[in-house]
């Protein structure tokens, strides 16, 4: 398709202009030798130690607790070596932690994306009311999933809502204790993560499509394209950027998700909700097993990293096109 | 983007939008139902009538706008020096940030933990405010520093000519400059900070000192099964978030989309 150029979503442009810089900056000391910049130390930092100083002490504190035995307040920790991380590797409910994660991942993933751009599109077609339906996809996004979980707890429970409504449409023979029950546990905190998350890749998406040249949706419809087609062949390749930034959001998303088990489920019935920020916590705090937890928090951190350099690379070669 | 020629077609989306857009509405709808179930008035009475609860919001007041007020200086000092300074070495210094941008914060808990305990700050503001602050900062210095280096260096070598050294370039040009972009790193900030649930729950242990985001759980603990109290108390704090979200409703689709980017 000719039409790929206006593509670059803000992401992948900012992305692009960020591994540009190097080279940037470079050329242009080269064009204005005359300038003299001012040493500039005292003015980062403050951010460098705050952020940089903060978090690699963090880290570096975590590589090391890994290696011991502690409950984290006792005075005298037990050496263990790598025991941590083989006896990590050996615990099946890390395994399911991390099956929940990916799962997790790729359902709301879908399920965000297909909302998102369909609210989008429908929203940039002379709705009426479109302002009513923009702020009520959006609330959910800036009401903190904390406050909202025993809602949920609520709607979800035997005698809740939406069994309630379940019951109302005739598919009573549905209704069961969504939270109690090992099956579809895990399936309420990827409903939840959609409904606080839908309006932020609408929001995206909407910003996305009104950057769409409409000379180009005429002229596909002029070719005979209906409004499927139109949406599968020509919006969604000019709005790949918003994609990808999304999918990289929802991967660190699910690594990252914590209040919404933590506070609905609990992580289970049976650990059936379980996920990995959940399962450090339990070893971490309530379990009192620091050095359990911290070599659980090393495997998610070479996780978090290693997608985050997977994406940089993808950024950087979809820029340099 | 999508056309519909006829009445009938224009008709088939209005209906399509509100069916997809009730699943929204729903949880909201079922929360301030169900806080005005049983006694009515008298749940919401009930919680406001606690002692604790202004507690609650006083602390995630200090916490948020400690929170933006170091993020916010140290983003702005920082994108200033990556982008129109001399730093030796400053691209290292900038992926060491960037390294940082997709943290998950539980990775840093038991770190955290213990460390707050040894330094004597754990149950302080500060034990959540500064991890807070460090997770945020690399996105904003990113996004900062993307925008500073829009503003034309001729500008800047005008400033200087007459008579500007650094920290007042930063004060009268760099800052007024970057006002649009700063509120909407506010804005971001400010809603992660007030929504924060995992740093609090771990590293602050006192009612006293806690957030709004332990507020249902704490009602929880009060009221027992009593669940009208719990969801009175949820919409008394949603109440602020969605008043302040409607009323800047532009800087926050922004801000937070912004956000949602990096």
């Amino acid at each position: 398709m000719a039409v790929t150029k206006p593509a670059a979503g803000p992401s992948r442009r900012q992305h692009h202009r960020v591994l540009q810089q190097g080279r940037g900056q470079r050329r242009s000391r080269g064009q204005r030798r005359y300038r003299v910049q001012r040493p500039g130390y005292a003015w980062v930092a403050p951010a460098v130690v705050i952020s940089i100083g903060l978090l690699y002490f963090c880290l570096g504190d975590t590589a090391y607790t890994s290696t011991l035995q502690w409950d984290g307040v006792s005075p005298n920790p037990e050496h263990v070596g790598l025991r941590n991380y083989s006896e990590l590797l050996h615990d099946p409910i890390f395994w399911r932690a991390l099956r929940h994660c990916a799962v997790f991942l790729v359902i709301t993933f879908t399920i965000q994306t297909s909302l998102g751009i369909a609210f989008a599109a429908l929203l940039h077609s002379r709705i009426r009311l479109a302002s009513l339906y923009k702020v009520i996809i959006f609330i959910p996004v800036v009401l903190a999933p904390s406050i909202m979980a025993p809602v949920f707890r609520l709607i979800f429970a035997a005698d809740g809502q939406f069994n309630w409504v379940l019951r109302h449409i005739g598919l009573g023979f549905l209704a069961h204790p969504w939270l109690g029950d090992e099956r579809t546990s895990l399936y309420v905190i990827m409903f939840i993560q959609v409904w606080e998350f839908t309006g932020l890749t609408f929001i995206l998406y909407y910003g996305a499509m009104s950057q769409v040249d409409h000379s180009i949706i005429e002229a596909a419809r002029l070719d005979g394209a209906g409004n499927f087609r139109t949406l599968v062949s020509i919006v969604l390749p000019i709005v790949k950027g918003t994609t990808v930034a999304l999918l990289m959001l929802s991967v660190i998303g699910a690594l990252k998700i914590f209040d919404i088990p933590q506070l609905v489920t609990l992580g289970g019935p049976n650990y059936s909700s379980e996920f990995l920020s959940t399962y450090i916590y339990r070893h971490s705090i309530p379990l009192a097993r620091v050095g359990f937890g911290a070599a659980a928090s090393m495997v998610l951190l070479v996780l978090a990293v290693g997608f985050s350099m997977i994406f940089a690379r993808l950024g950087r070669r979809g820029g340099d096109r | 983007m999508l056309e519909a020629r006829s009445r009938s077609a224009r008709l088939v989306f209005q209906v399509l939008i509100s069916l997809m857009v009730i699943p929204y509405a729903f949880p909201l709808f079922v929360m301030v139902q169900g806080s005005f179930s049983g006694q009515g008035w008298g749940n919401y009475k009930a919680v406001l009538s606690r002692p604790e609860l202004p507690n609650f919001f006083r602390n995630s007041i200090i916490i948020a706008a400690a929170t933006v007020a170091i993020v916010y200086l140290c983003t702005m000092c920082a994108a200033y020096a990556f982008a129109k300074l001399h730093i030796v070495g400053k691209e290292v210094i900038f992926w060491m940030l960037l390294a940082c941008l997709t943290l998950p914060g539980a990775i840093l808990l038991p770190s955290l933990f213990t460390t707050t305990i040894e330094v004597g700050i754990y149950n302080t503001y500060w034990a959540v405010i500064l991890p807070l602050a460090a997770l945020q900062i690399p996105f904003t210095v990113l996004f900062a520093r993307t925008f500073v280096e829009g503003i034309p260096d001729d500008l800047i070598d005008a400033a200087r000519i007459d008579g500007l050294n650094t920290l007042q370039i930063f004060r009268h040009v760099i800052v007024p400059l970057s006002l649009p972009m700063a509120a909407t790193i506010i804005v971001l900030t400010f809603v992660q900070a007030w929504n924060e649930y995992l740093f609090p729950l771990v590293l602050l242990q006192d009612p006293s000192t806690q957030t709004i985001t332990q507020l249902p759980q704490f009602f929880i603990g009060q009221f027992g099964q009593d669940q009208t109290k719990v969801l009175a108390a949820a919409v008394i704090t949603a109440i602020p978030e969605v008043a302040v979200y409607l009323s800047l409703q532009r800087l926050f689709e922004r801000g937070l989309a912004a956000g949602a980017l990096k």
